[in-house]
This record gives C-alpha cells, sequence and structure tokens, in this order.
C-alpha cells in the first residue's frame, strides 16, 4: 500500500467512526419526530414503518388540550427574565473579578463556585420555606428569582474568564484615552464580549429551559406550569396516546434546537481580529 | 511642554527589583530611545511614565509636578503600543475619535481633529474600514492617530515597529521622525532595535537588567561607550573583544601585549600596572585587510559578498573568533589566512570589571564630551 492509501483508509476508518457516533444521536430523536406524525393504528406496524398520511392533529392535540400552549409561554415567560438579568448580572460581576480589587475578593470567589457545585436537591426545601415566608409560592417571581440566584454564579466565573482573556492591551489603551470604568466596559468590553455572551445566554437558556426541580416544588397551578413539567403531567393525561405524547416532547425540545441554531453562529465567529499584528 | 524627571524611580514586582534607582531627565521636545535587550525593564519604565504600573520607589514629574498617583489621563501622555491596541470594533474614524469623544468634545472640533491627524498619517481613504481590513503600516499609523488626537504633551512609544517587515520599519522611521519634528513633542520611545536608537534618537538611555548604563547622544555612545556592554550592544556587527594584557602606561596612551598582535599603545587616558588584564575592542568596519598598525592573521570561515563590502566570520591565531567589514575583499577565500589590522585610535579599551578607558581621540566625530 502507498503513503496516500493508507492514509485514506486511516481517514476511511475514522469517518465511519464519526459516522457510527452520528447515527447513534440522531437515530432516537428522528423517530421521536417520526412517532410524532404517527396516528396510534401507524404505530403497531412497527417503529421505523412510514406512516400513510402525517398526523399533523397530533401537535395541535398536544398543543390545545395538553395545554403546551400554556406551559411555552410560562417558560417563556421564565427563561428570558433568568437569562437576561443573569447576563446582565455576570457581566457586572465578572468585571468586578476580572479588574477589580475589593475585599475578601478570593473569599467571594471560592463561595461562587461552592454555589455552583451544590445540587438544587439540597437547597430546594430551605427554599420552599422561604419563598412561602416571602408570598411568593405559585407566583413567576417563584419560578424566575431563584433561577437567576442559580445562574449568576456561573454567569459571574463565565464572564470574568472570558474577560480576562480579553487582549489587555486594548483594555490599558482605552484606559490612557481617559474612559472611565463604565464606559470602558460599554464601549469596549461588551463589543468584543458578544461571542462570550452568546455563548453564555446559551448556556443558561438551555439550562433554565430545562429546570425541573424549581418549577416541580415552587408552584402547583396547572397554569404556571413550564414546558418540562407540563410534559409530566401530560405524560400522567394520556399515556396511552403515544403519538401525541411523542409530539409534546418535540415541543418541548424545539425551542432549545431553534436557540441553538440561532446562538452558535456567534460562536465561532472571533470578534477581536484586526486588534494588533 | 514636556519635560520628564525620574528622581530615584524603582519599580519591584513582589521581591523583584526589576527597576534600580534611576535618575534622567527628559528635556521637552526630546525623542530619547530606551535600548537594552529583552526583559532589562524598558517597557516597565514606560508603564510607569503612563501611569499603567504602579511607581515603587522615587518621583516621576512632569513639567515639575509630581505624577506618581495622578491618573493616566491626567499626566498629558499618549502612548502606542507594539500590539497596536486598536479598538478592533470601531472603525479607523471611531478609533481616532475614541479619546475625543470621552473627553466629550463638541462634535465639529472632533470632526476636525480626526481629518487633521488622518491628513498627517495618509488615513483619509481608510477612515470609514475597520482595523482588520487594513495593513500591518496602517494599523500601526491609526495607532499613532489616535495618540497624537489628544495632542499630548509626551508621547510614549513601546517597539512600536517591531511587527512590521524591513522596509515597512524603514519607512515608518523616517515618519516618526518627520512627525516629531512637526509636532515638536517630547517622544520617548522603546526598541531593541539598535538602528532605530541610533537613527531616531536625539538622546539614548542604554538599560541592562533594570540599571541605566549609559545616557548620551547616539555618536556619543557609538564613540564613547562608557563600558564594554554599551559598547557590545550598540553597533552592528557587534565589537571583537581581545584580551590583552598590559605592560605600562605610556605617554600616549596605555601599552599594552595583545596575543597574536604584538605591542600595542591605545591612546587612552587613565594608567594600567604592568600585567593588569585589559580588553581591546575594535568595531569591525574599522579592521582593515593588510593595512593598519597592528597586524594580525584571521583565518576566514564565512564571507558574505556585499558588493561593494565583505563581512568576514572567522578566527585569529589564538581561536579568537573575529568580524571584519571590509571594502573590496573579493580575494578571500574562506579557511585561507590574511593578514587584518587596524590603528590603535579607532581601538577602545576596557577593564576588566567591563568599564570603558575614556579614549582621548574620537575619529571620525565631532562629540561634546
Ligand atoms: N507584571 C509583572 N510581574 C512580575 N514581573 C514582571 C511583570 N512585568 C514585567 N516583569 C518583569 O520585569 C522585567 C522587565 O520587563 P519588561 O517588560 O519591562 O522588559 P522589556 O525590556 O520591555 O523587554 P522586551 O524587550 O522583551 O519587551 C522582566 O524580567 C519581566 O519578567
Ligand atoms: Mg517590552
Amino acid at each position: 500500500m502507498t503513503d496516500a492509501s493508507r492514509i485514506a483508509a486511516r481517514a476511511l476508518g475514522f469517518r465511519a467512526l464519526v459516522w457510527g457516533f452520528t447515527l447513534m444521536t440522531i437515530v432516537p430523536f428522528g423517530l421521536l419526530l417520526l412517532t410524532s406524525v404517527k396516528s396510534k393504528q401507524d404505530l403497531f406496524e412497527g417503529a421505523f414503518v412510514l406512516p400513510d398520511r402525517i398526523h399533523w392533529e397530533n401537535y395541535v392535540t398536544a398543543w390545545v388540550d395538553g395545554h403546551f400552549s400554556v406551559y411555552f409561554w410560562n417558560s417563556v415567560l421564565v427563561v428570558v427574565p433568568v437569562v437576561g438579568v443573569s447576563v446582565l448580572l455576570g457581566l457586572l460581576t465578572g468585571f468586578a473579578f476580572a479588574f477589580l480589587s475589593f475585599p475578601f475578593k478570593k473569599t467571594i470567589f471560592v463561595v461562587l463556585t461552592l454555589g455552583m457545585m451544590v445540587p438544587t436537591e439540597a437547597f430546594i426545601i430551605p427554599l420552599y420555606y422561604e419563598m412561602r415566608w416571602l408570598g411568593l409560592l405559585n407566583t413567576y417571581a417563584a419560578l424566575i428569582l431563584p433561577q437567576i440566584a442559580m445562574s449568576v454564579p456561573f454567569a459571574t466565573l463565565f464572564m470574568a474568564s472570558a474577560m480576562q482573556q480579553l487582549p489587555r492591551d486594548i483594555l490599558e489603551a482605552a484606559l490612557l484615552d481617559g474612559a472611565p470604568r463604565g464606559l470602558i466596559l460599554r464601549r469596549v468590553i461588551l463589543p468584543l464580549m458578544r461571542p462570550a455572551i452568546s455563548s453564555l445566554a446559551l448556556f443558561l437558556f438551555i439550562w433554565t429551559w430545562n429546570e425541573f426541580l424549581i418549577p416541580l416544588v415552587l408552584v402547583n397551578d396547572d397554569s404556571l406550569r413550564t414546558m418540562p413539567l407540563g410534559m409530566l403531567f401530560f405524560q400522567g393525561r394520556y399515556t396511552v396516546n403515544i403519538p401525541v405524547l411523542t409530539a409534546g416532547a418535540v415541543l418541548v425540545i424545539l425551542p432549545i434546537i431553534v436557540v441553538y441554531l440561532i446562538f452558535q453562529r456567534k460562536f465561532i465567529e472571533g470578534l477581536t481580529a484586526g486588534a494588533s499584528k | 511642554m514636556g519635560k520628564l524627571e525620574f528622581a530615584g524611580l524603582t519599580k519591584s514586582f513582589g521581591h523583584a527589583k526589576v527597576i534600580r534607582e534611576t535618575d534622567l531627565t527628559v528635556e521637552d521636545g526630546e525623542f530619547v530611545v530606551f535600548v537594552g535587550p529583552s526583559g532589562c525593564g524598558k517597557s516597565t519604565m514606560l508603564r510607569m511614565i503612563a501611569g499603567l504600573d504602579e511607581i515603587t520607589g522615587g518621583e516621576l514629574r512632569i513639567n515639575g509636578r509630581v505624577v506618581n498617583d495622578v491618573a493616566p489621563v491626567d499626566r498629558g501622555i499618549a502612548m502606542v503600543f507594539q500590539s497596536y491596541a486598536l479598538y478592533p470594533h470601531m472603525t479607523v474614524f471611531e478609533n481616532i475619535a475614541f479619546p475625543l469623544q470621552v473627553a466629550k468634545l463638541p462634535e465639529a472640533e472632533i470632526r476636525r481633529r480626526v481629518a487633521e491627524a488622518a491628513a498627517v498619517l495618509k488615513l483619509e481613504e481608510r477612515l470609514a474600514h475597520k482595523p482588520a481590513a487594513l495593513s500591518g503600516g496602517q494599523r500601526q499609523r491609526v495607532a499613532i492617530g489616535r495618540a497624537i488626537v489628544r495632542e499630548p504633551a509626551v508621547f510614549l512609544f513601546d517597539e512600536p515597529l517591531s511587527n512590521l517587515d524591513a522596509a515597512l520599519r524603514a519607512e515608518m522611521r523616517v515618519e516618526l521622525t518627520r512627525l516629531h519634528a512637526k509636532l515638536g513633542t517630547t517622544m520617548i520611545y522603546v526598541t531593541h532595535d539598535q538602528v532605530e536608537a541610533m537613527t531616531m534618537a536625539d538622546k539614548i538611555v542604554v538599560l541592562r537588567d533594570g540599571v541605566v548604563e549609559q545616557v548620551g547622544s547616539p555618536l556619543e555612545l557609538f564613540h564613547r561607550p562608557a563600558n564594554r556592554f554599551v559598547a557590545g550592544f550598540l553597533g552592528n556587527p557587534t565589537m571583537n573583544f581581545l584580551p590583552a594584557e598590559a605592560t605600562g602606561t605610556a605617554a600616549g596612551g596605555i601599552a599594552m601585549r595583545l596575543a597574536g598582535a604584538g605591542e600595542v599603545t591605545v591612546p587612552v587616558e587613565g594608567g594600567a600596572a604592568p600585567g593588569e588584564a585589559l580588553e581591546l575592542g575594535i568595531r569591525p568596519d574599522d579592521l582593515r585587510l593588510g593595512a593598519g598598525e597592528v597586524r594580525f592573521r584571521v583565518v576566514p570561515e564565512v564571507i558574505e559578498q556585499l558588493g561593494n563590502q565583505s563581512v568576514v566570520y572567522g578566527a585569529a591565531e589564538t581561536g579568537q573568533a573575529i568580524c571584519a567589514v571590509v571594502s573590496g575583499g573579493f580575494g578571500l577565500r574562506p579557511g585561507v589566512a590574511a593578514e587584518f589590522g587596524f590603528d590603535p585610535a579607532a581601538a577602545h579599551l576596557f577593564r576588566q570589571d567591563g568599564a570603558a578607558c575614556p579614549r582621548r581621540v574620537v575619529p571620525g566625530a565631532t562629540v561634546a564630551a
């Protein structure tokens, strides 16, 4: 065998492996999509059999009868403020940790790291009592406020490390140009941080969208339930109708995929091109 | 007005003393170049002047005012970074206008000043572009533009040309000198390129390991280096150093025995006890082929023909590496010994501790000693 063909063979093997993994990831997902447009009768023909027509009505049933319209808007109403406020706070606290010195900086940093490691299960009971004492149970505030608090540690560490990686010269140049802190943050750091901010927003979006325990424990009013929780109660009501169930599942996942596709382009874009040689 | 005075200035990072006590005066309108090998503290010096690094000890005065605790923006300085440090998300216009916008100047004034700077730096066509769309030289000019619109009293440049190719570097060198002549502002320029230092400076400050080795005009430093380090640092190719042993002090200077070349008397001030170990320094272009009072044989190893000149790298009979730049020299062959020589007046003399013996005659230069 020549060198070239050996390399080609190795590349082929590698590709086959990658394709294998890709298929393993995609097949269950494709199956989910397929099932969601089948009728109950189609389902008995076999998992991989195509339906004779596409049953969109499964989605309508899930959206209307399954209350997914309500759950969807609740999720949006919770995710948008949580992501927005957390990113904003993360920018400010990240800036402080990256560039300023203040008392107990190290200690606070450690506390934040701990805050990231403690699982929700560990503090959900005290949180429940706290919310009850504040009279916030069964409100949007009960869904939003704790999740902001849970996002800020990660947002802070993420923003701080991203800011530390900004070219130092540029910030010093701004300092010499006489820009005060706020202005440097707004006009120099913020534009350079766009890729980092969109990655952070994406992470927070996915976590908040999928959050289960907080809405489960802190609200029990169906009109306040979010998507993942709605899915649980929906399952209870529709266990027999698998296609409608899968349609509900698709509705839960779809926004994540859409948001990911929008944001991931920003991941790759580098914005510091041209700052230096 | 931009006069700088360093009084016992020091800088430490933790326990590491990076700048030792430095006393230095930079006159208004002077072009001062800091040179020195990598890590000697040039950037640190600039950053202390700019206010980006805190001053550990001593005083820094700008126009008589102590600025140790003055914010960078209030020191009346502008700095051009080696990496240009442009704002990548802003256009050239916005980059240059940024310090003016920060200072809240009226819009019309900002436009006027940016247009003026752009004209000086030949950037008019580029004002709407982002830095990514510019060449290295243009980016460097934008960085300079951002500095000049503020009309500072002192300009600081940290190796501004080191990212450019040789041709562009030569061009920018001339442009910077022209800019200095036009603005008449004090400029402090850091480089480790000795050509930049020699060609641009009114005054060169040679640094080594945080210590100022010598301050003076380029020619003064070149012809009267204070010590072996300065002598070896300036000049290209570097000076040859030949070990010698003093035989006594004569009327014409210090007499010595040079291994492989016999007796030499170098016209310098001071005296030497017989037997004292000395080092004779001779610049490669002061060596001549088959001429000169003092002769010795060199076996060339590598010969670079530059057309009108030949650069010869070889070894003397003592094994000492020798570099010579001679006119002609087309007959030289690697491995075939040839006789080189020099005039004692062209030589430098250094003592064991590196200090130079002051030269009596300085060829080719009128130096205010
Ligand atoms: N923030 C810092 N903390 C600790 N040591 C530092 C710091 N900045 C610089 N130094 C040290 O100070 C010394 C001088 O550094 P400096 O950057 O001034 O050198 P330089 O002369 O500009 O070198 P170069 O030509 O490579 O730019 C170096 O030994 C460096 O390691
Ligand atoms: Mg440096």
